[in-house]
């Protein structure tokens, strides 16, 4: 008879430790060996999963605070609950998965991995992202993927004003409605590898892509190098 | 950064833990900004012939001659002295309280009136939650709604004038998390409308525009409306009148706020894990976050929330 195969498991609870002392422990589990670690009561603790380097899968039940799973490599996250500001900023690979909802600048930097938020994400998701792939099921705020250099974001839900203001490379696709684009953005034709894209990412997050009316916002590259002529198309502040 | 809280209570049976749960709602949020921390609590009235005031005082004030000095002005029916400060009820006898202030500074130019009103005590502290709550009693405070704030000084010093909360005016207070950017702009403006600035804080900027377009006859509602227009920076801010609670956030979101909306309260903080400190949060409750330029307006003991519409950005 086959055996099944068990992860070895162990579990910390966050209370009354300080983040420093969660992330190391987390940190000496792995170095042990231990391939899965629960968190209980992160009660909304910044830095969580902070830096994490080693193979390990991380579950947080509950909800986090700021920078959840941030500077790491090759995690694999899940958040059981909801996320506050710059979830897996600088994220260089690995996998976060958030059951809830993420507050402003959810994959702010990240050059590669994939960040999944299965409910919405506040204002400048994917800001400056470099590289891997920001998935919002839901809606995202004011200003996301500004100055977006690399990568993809998926967006089902709608997009806040000033969507990929400034961006460099990279694609983005929402799936329901654009406030408003920022400057040198640009919508572009959904191709049959686009669509091919979406369904691989969002069926292994049981999202049906079907439903939704993908469309395809790139950089028009018109703004990459300053031309006096091209002033007005600058969008200003004020 | 700094932090901000705020609480309501729409079921008046929760009043008695005002002071605990700003307590529980502020103190998280120290790690925000330690420099100093205040509170503004809307306590019940007093009779409406009267006036509280929480007024700060130095060793060098002599709080035994304060009949006197505002013999004429007004009738002090109670006074408790709290360390250096006084807490005052009075009554005006046929004049305002901005001639009574003109009064205290000529005699008592130490004092700083911190607060004056029917209902709201303000009192700040350059030291931690913790021992602002402990020297005033403050969790022992009961009350319909409040504010608070915790302190990271980026745009002028640290001391007690400049803690927050601000006086818009009596009854009126405000806190804010962030800076205002075209503040000399405003103030300048401010000035020439005859506004007295007592501080070179920016926040303060908010506070007297606000006193400024109320007393030109707007609305709370249209006054921060008109605020979101005109002030470029970066702000999330919360301002409490005896019977409204307002929360405005920047056309960028750039400062953050979490609102709890349960059937029994309001709870407004600079960050989540704020909000899970308070006591029995209703599991049928709502969290969110305001959006980029979004004005939310609740109505104190009521279960109305007017969210004014994000406004248009123009180009």
């Amino acid at each position: 008879m086959q055996q099944p195969t068990v992860l070895k498991e162990t579990v910390i609870d966050c209370e009354g430790l300080s983040t420093q002392e969660i992330n190391q422990r987390v940190k000496a589990l792995a170095a042990e060996g231990i391939e899965r670690v629960k968190l209980l009561n992160p009660a909304g603790k910044h830095n969580l999963a902070v830096g994490i380097v080693e193979p390990i899968e991380i579950e947080i039940i509950g909800s986090a605070g700021y920078y959840c799973g941030g500077l790491s490599s090759g995690l694999n996250l899940e958040v059981l609950g909801n996320c506050s500001w710059s979830l897996g900023e600088n994220l260089m690979d690995g996998q976060i998965i958030v059951r809830g909802n993420a507050s402003a600048n959810a994959g702010a930097t990240a050059s590669g991995g994939r960040i999944s938020i299965l409910g919405n994400a506040g204002a400048r998701a994917g800001i400056s992202l470099k590289g891997g792939t920001l998935i919002v099921a839901g809606n995202v705020g004011y200003g996301s993927a500004f100055m977006m250099q690399q990568g993809r974001i998926v967006i089902c839900g709608d997009a806040g004003d000033n969507l990929a203001d400034s961006i460099y490379e990279g694609a983005i696709y929402v799936g329901g409605n654009i406030a408003s684009l920022g400057a040198d953005a640009k919508l572009e034709p959904m191709t049959a590898q686009d669509w091919q894209f979406l369904e691989t990412e969002l069926n292994s997050l049981e999202i049906n892509f079907a439903e939704y009316d993908f469309k395809k916002i790139v950089s028009a590259k018109e703004l990459h190098h300053f031309k006096a002529q091209d002033w007005f198309k600058f969008k200003d502040a004020y | 950064m700094c932090g901000i809280a705020g609480i309501i209570y729409r079921d008046s049976q929760k009043n008695s833990r005002l002071g605990r749960d700003l307590l529980r709602a502020i103190a998280p949020l120290e790690s925000r900004g330690p420099d100093s921390c205040g509170v503004g609590v809307y306590r019940p009235e007093v009779r409406h012939s009267e006036t509280k005031l929480v007024l700060r005082g130095t060793a060098q004030v002599d709080w035994q001659k304060l009949p006197q000095v505002l013999n004429g002005w007004a009738k002090i029916v109670e006074t408790k002295q709290i360390d250096l400060d006084c807490w005052v009820r009075l009554e005006l006898q046929n004049c305002t309280i901005d001639d009574l202030k003109v009064q205290l500074a000529k005699h008592f130019p130490q004092v700083h009136l911190q607060s004056s009103g029917q209902q709201l005590e303000v009192y700040k502290e350059v030291n931690d939650a913790a021992s602002l709550f402990a020297k005033y009693n403050l969790a022992e405070f009961a009350g319909s709604h409040g504010l608070a704030h915790t302190r990271m000084a980026t745009e002028s010093m640290v001391d007690n004038l400049r803690a927050h909360p601000f006086m818009v005016a009596p009854d009126m207070c405000i806190v804010h998390n962030g800076q205002i950017a075209n503040y000399h702009k405003l103030r300048f403006e401010l000035e020439r409308q005859g506004i007295e600035f007592e501080t070179d804080n920016d926040s303060e900027a908010i506070a007297l525009y606000l006193r400024v377009q109320l007393l030109q006859g707007m609305t709370l509602e249209t006054a921060l409306a008109n605020l979101s227009q005109d002030f470029d920076g970066t702000y999330t801010f919360l301002v409490a009148t005896p019977d409204k609670v307002g929360l405005v956030r920047d056309k960028y979101a750039a400062k953050p706020a979490v609102i709890y909306e349960s059937e029994t309260m309001v709870a407004i903080a600079s960050e989540y894990r704020a909000l899970l400190n308070i006591p029995d949060l209703d599991p049928r409750g709502s969290f969110r976050e305001p959006d980029a330029g979004e004005i939310n307006v609740w109505s104190v003991g009521s279960s109305s929330t007017k969210t004014l519409p994000a406004r248009v950005i123009s180009y």
